[in-house]
């Protein structure tokens, strides 16, 4: 997107908003999909918060003051999103958010929408481990390549913490790995 | 065994999938789930705002009538000057019916007031052309 102010003000003119939202749309639902996915790791789950994460791009865009780049924007709304929606949804079944991860790891194997090997479910059971900050920085990383400039625009923490962040989950992942 | 390292290792994909057509489905179900055009709240207040302070402006007018109408009966009170000169020249009550209204005390009053010499009154009368008329009467 060359110029974001211009596409910002096609998305809240009634007259382009469509056919503009459609185009953030094309751009935008697959990765997201996938940060939302990689956080809350059922695809309903992943479903519900993807929407609401548009319908709250929607409303709050008149808002957005183009102080970062849309993108980060669009990451930041969906990484809150998705992370208030796991912590709700463990309270409401009575158990702390890791162990409701723990479990959230287990129905995986009978996850319809999950082909993951064996090693695959190795490593999303390592990710498990981490805590919140560490786990969100591998999986923006590793899984979604995101450039560390980019995820400390998104996550509003320092490149360098960002990199001890992903040096010492990788560690702990590497040392799961090997004992299991 | 081996130590485990991530980054000699094959890239591990997270294995996550999505039903068919799961995306072009997402995008025509939000769409519906968005509101085409969202309508500025106004509240009433701003809406109607000339009418609101056209009635309030009433309304204060209202309250102050009684005030104002104190204000201007006492800025009218008399002075006895004032009161004597209408009487003198703006009304059509004759010198005899304000004579006929006095008594006694107040003749003497007005004889104490004035108190006339005889020089006076000599050159008050000397200065009247009608003197003559009046002491044929």
């Amino acid at each position: 997107m060359l110029d974001e102010q211009a596409f910002i003000q096609e998305l809240l003119d009634p007259k382009t908003q469509n056919k503009a939202f459609q185009v953030l749309l094309s751009s935008y639902q697959k990765p997201i999909y996938n940060h939302i996915r990689n956080i809350v790791l059922n695809h309903d789950d992943a479903d519900d918060v993807l929407q609401n994460t548009f319908i709250k791009v929607f409303q709050h865009l008149k808002n957005f003051k183009g102080e970062s780049k849309l993108f980060s924007w669009l990451y930041r709304i969906a990484t809150n999103e998705a992370i208030t929606f796991l912590n709700a949804k463990a309270k409401r079944n009575g158990k702390t958010s890791e162990d409701f991860q723990q479990k959230q790891i287990e129905n995986l194997t009978a996850d319809s929408y999950f082909e993951g090997d064996e090693i695959q479910l190795k490593l999303q059971k390592a990710i498990a481990l981490l805590p919140e900050k560490q786990q969100l920085v591998f999986k923006m990383r590793y899984f979604e390549e995101i450039k560390y400039e980019d995820l400390s625009e998104i996550l509003g923490t320092s490149v360098g913490a960002l990199k001890a962040s992903y040096h010492h989950a990788v560690k702990k992942i590497e040392e799961y790995m090997t004992k299991n | 065994m081996e130590p485990f390292n991530l980054e000699n290792h094959p890239k591990i994909k997270s294995g996550f999938t999505t039903p068919e057509g799961y995306f072009e489905q997402f995008s025509e179900k939000l769409l519906f789930a968005i509101p085409k055009e969202e309508k500025p709240v106004i509240s009433i207040f701003t809406r109607k705002k000339k009418w609101f302070m056209a009635v309030a402006a009433i309304l204060i007018l209202g309250i102050m009538i009684p005030f104002l109408s104190k204000n201007s009966s006492e800025s009218q009170s008399l002075d006895s000057a004032s009161l004597e000169n209408y009487l003198a020249y703006q009304t059509t009550i004759s010198p005899e019916e304000l004579v006929s209204l006095l008594d006694e005390k107040d003749i003497e009053a007005i004889e104490t007031d004035l108190n006339l010499d005889d020089a006076t009154v000599e050159s008050a009368l000397s200065g009247n052309n009608y003197l003559e008329n009046y002491i044929t009467e």
